[in-house]
């Protein structure tokens, strides 16, 4: 199938079915074929911008008479994830970003630069792995804010951002100089001057991400760029969502390896069924997987320490579940799935990705027993 | 690599901050034009991380690690993780009932797997002797009869310490843990209660020494000299801390909305006899008082507490601990859907929760609404609990149950030891 082929209508589904058959039709259409590619690093921007088309990317935010539907969004993700793991993790760090410029508050991030970026006219990412892992306390603040007159001249490099390329920008955090605890958000454009965009040593999967450490220097962020500042609050308010649109991709690449078992299953059952981890059985549990999630995805602004325990609690099941059933697919497939050219294997790389992508799976677990500790005096 | 030159100080190693990279002066980094033996202030500020493109700032010292030191520093007793069809007994809670029910299991059999999960280090101590310590000037380092290892070593126990339990898979019966997901056969519930804190007393400015780790904090912090500790709820444990804190030569303001000391056993009326015997204490009872708020407040490089009631009453004090009354955190049990009266709803006999694989005891549980929270129901529930499990892996039906809980009267002896009470 020819991505000039998709018919006209796929553009921003009504519902959350529409949406999803537009989106299959694209994953398993175009995506299918390049999957292998993307792995080694082709930078799928037409496939993105198409998905983003069919409102994947944007189902959860709110529009006039329509409100936003995380579990949508989560379901898209999954859908494209089923096929390639890292255009799922793209859609992610878009539908985040869009997340970013919704909650702002700023009209000049929420109005017509929100429109375009949800219609996939432009795109986006996330730098947030460094100061998440800030304020869990295991890094320090890697960009540096200075205030100047209208803004802060931003200076620093951030390692490993992903979704970008010469025109796209993404949500970053500054530590302000000479104030200790505080910090600024803002959408960091990539064509902005003082911005270099380096390409990344080359890893195990996942390459065609357009992945890439930003140095800045003396980059002038304005008014019209700040998200949030103080930046603290701000991340209170949306940590939990942040997090939650992450199953997405998790429960798309288990499916995906699931699949893959029942895929070999006529003519290696009789081997097959003495393995640990059947696919009825990882069936059985991402399902209960994405009940959870679903239930989760009603409230994705609730700030409360316990509900952000329960979030946490799915992600880690969801990294937990894909590298099981990766690497059970694997099992079950065989040296069929061995083969390089096999999506099985691509999987089991995916889903380590995933286990280590921030908020990893030990990050998650350490943020969990900090929310867990009892509050005392100091 | 370029050999140390003679009489120059040893080459040094740099790790980045964002990545891992390890700089090592000895070999340098060739490929972007540093010859082996440049030394990292050598190195120009526009030199980048050849991994992640970050710059010289962003890293740090670099010791390589003494693998051998490390692993002699690991707690010993570690045991491995139960395989498979073998997942036994997980316990959660590492207090008196939590090591209670382990030592109950291990009595009924010797080679069954147990796992006990606890929030804590797991140390063994006697949780009364926390309000009597001061004034018996008893050791602080001595509190602790067995180290959490060495009971766990003692009983061939799994221990998980200082990790938190999440939630219950009744479907796959599982724990999740922030040290991982804990299959079990059968799950015991013990992670005791917490003070109970209403909104007006904010966690961060008040104590609460429901256990050892927040008892030596406390203590901690009021070591260096005699302080104004205003107590808040003068319940049981609220009278005798203050108790124990005034023999110690600490000034207490003891607030109850009460208006007299353990008024929660009317009968007794034993609030007027502990005022009699407080009256050469520096213990001041006010009575009859709600809390509106409590606050931090900054004077002379000193950080004071101020109690405000809600009729206008104001007391500055050193310190704030609460003696609320104690709930069952509920987390656990929700995940689970097990019933709920108070507290986890166990049935009366067989302490079996409204899951048939999930027993509870200790501080936790209610019986027909009830909380009990003293010590002397304890082993007797862990003895219950451990002949039903041990029936059952014999093959008796789910429900049998050898030897059944008897639920009895608490006697309560008041450690306020300028006046001991016995409560009925």
């Amino acid at each position: 199938m020819n991505p000039t082929d998709l018919p006209a209508d796929v553009v921003q589904a009504a519902t959350t079915e529409d949406l999803l058959s537009a989106v299959r039709a694209i994953a398993q259409g175009p995506l299918a074929l390049r999957a292998q590619a993307i792995d080694e690093g082709a930078y799928p921007e037409d496939i993105l911008r198409q998905l983003a088309a069919t409102g994947a990317m944007g189902a959860h935010i709110d529009r006039p008479g329509q409100p936003g539907s995380y579990m949508a969004t989560i379901a898209a993700m999954a859908e494209a994830g089923k096929v390639c793991g890292a255009t799922a993790f793209m859609m992610w760090c878009q539908s985040v970003c869009a997340l970013y410029m919704d909650a702002s508050g700023n009209p000049a991030l929420t109005g017509e630069r929100l429109s375009a970026h949800l219609a996939g006219q432009t795109l986006g990412g996330t730098g947030l792995s460094n100061p998440m892992k800030s304020f869990a306390q295991i890094e320090s603040f890697l960009l540096k804010a200075t205030p100047t007159e209208g803004g802060y001249l931003i200076n620093g490099t951030l390692p490993w951002v992903s979704n970008l390329a010469g025109s796209h920008y993404f949500g970053a955090i500054a530590s302000v100089a000479g104030e200790t605890g505080q910090e600024v958000m803002f959408i960091l454009r990539c064509d902005a001057p003082g911005v270099t965009l380096k390409g990344c040593p080359k890893f195990s999967g996942m390459e065609g991400t357009g992945t890439y450490a930003v140095q800045c220097k003396d980059l002038f962020i304005g008014a019209d760029d700040i998200v949030a500042n103080p930046a603290r609050p701000y991340i209170r308010n949306i940590r939990a969502a942040f997090v939650m649109l992450q199953c997405g991709i998790a429960a798309g690449i288990a499916q995906g390896a699931i699949d893959s078992m029942w895929a070999v299953e006529e003519p290696l059952g009789h081997v097959n069924q003495f393995l640990d981890d059947r696919p009825d059985q990882l069936q059985a549990e991402l399902d209960d997987l994405l009940a959870r999630v679903t239930a989760l995805a009603q409230t994705p602004y609730d700030s409360s320490n316990e509900f952000f325990i329960d979030v946490l609690n799915a992600r880690i099941d969801g990294g937990e579940l894909c590298l099981r059933a990766t690497n059970s697919a694997l099992m079950h497939q065989g040296a069929r799935g061995y083969l390089m050219q096999s999506d099985v294997q691509r999987r089991v790389r995916e889903a380590q990705f995933v286990a280590i992508v921030t908020p990893a799976i030990k990050h998650l677990r350490k943020e969990v027993a900090s929310l867990c500790a009892e509050d005392m005096p100091a | 690599m370029t050999p140390q030159p003679a009489g120059e100080a040893p080459f040094l190693k740099y790790i980045c901050n964002a990545c891992g990279l390890i700089y090592d002066e000895a070999k340098g980094d060739p490929d972007s034009g540093l010859a082996p033996g440049t030394r990292f202030a050598d190195i120009p500020d526009d030199w980048e991380c050849p991994l992640c493109a970050v710059t010289k700032t962003d890293f740090s010292p670099y010791t390589p690690p003494d693998l051998g030191k490390l692993r002699a520093a690991a707690p010993g007793g570690a045991r491995p993780t139960p395989k498979k069809g073998k997942a036994g007994v997980v316990i959660v809670g590492g207090g008196r009932a939590g090591w209670q029910m382990a030592q109950a299991i291990r009595d009924t059999d010797a080679d069954l797997p147990i796992t006990l999960v606890t929030a804590c280090n797991g140390d063994v101590y006697d949780k009364p002797l926390l309000s009597v310590a001061l004034s018996r000037q008893l050791p602080l380092d001595k509190l602790v009869r067995e180290s959490g290892t060495q009971a766990a070593t003692r009983l061939g126990v799994r221990l998980l310490s200082q990790t938190q339990a999440t939630r219950i898979c009744t479907r796959t019966n599982a724990l999740s843990t922030t040290r991982g997901n804990q299959p079990f056969d059968e799950l015991v519930l013990a992670h005791g209660a917490q003070v109970a804190l209403p909104p007006c007393l904010p966690p961060e400015l008040c104590w609460r020494v429901n256990h050892l780790e927040a008892y030596l904090k406390f203590r901690a912090a009021i070591a260096e000299k005699p302080q104004h500790i205003a107590i808040v709820g003068a319940g049981l444990i609220g009278c005798e801390l203050a108790n124990d804190l005034a023999l110690a030569g600490h000034r207490v303001t003891l607030l109850d909305p009460m208006p007299t000391p353990l008024a929660r056993w009317p009968e007794t009326e034993a609030g007027a006899p502990v005022l009699a015997a407080w009256k050469t204490l520096p213990i001041t009872f006010v009575g009859g008082v709600t809390i509106a708020h409590v606050k931090a407040q900054a004077t002379d490089g000193t950080s004071l507490r101020v109690v405000t009631t809600t009729c206008g009453q104001r007391i500055e004090a050193d310190q704030v601990l609460a003696a609320t009354g104690l709930a069952t955190p509920q987390r656990l049990a929700s995940s689970a859907g097990l019933a709920w009266h108070n507290g986890i709803a166990v049935d009366a006999s067989t302490l079996a929760t409204s899951h048939p694989h999930i027993h509870a005891l200790g501080d936790c549980i209610t019986i027909d609404g009830q909380a009990s929270r003293y010590i002397e129901p304890i082993s007797r529930q862990a003895a219950t609990i451990a002949a039903k499990l041990a029936a059952r892996r014999r093959g008796a039906p789910a429900t049998e149950c050898p030897l059944r809980y008897e639920v009895r009267a608490a006697v309560v002896r008041v450690k306020t030891t300028s006046c001991p009470l016995t409560l009925h």
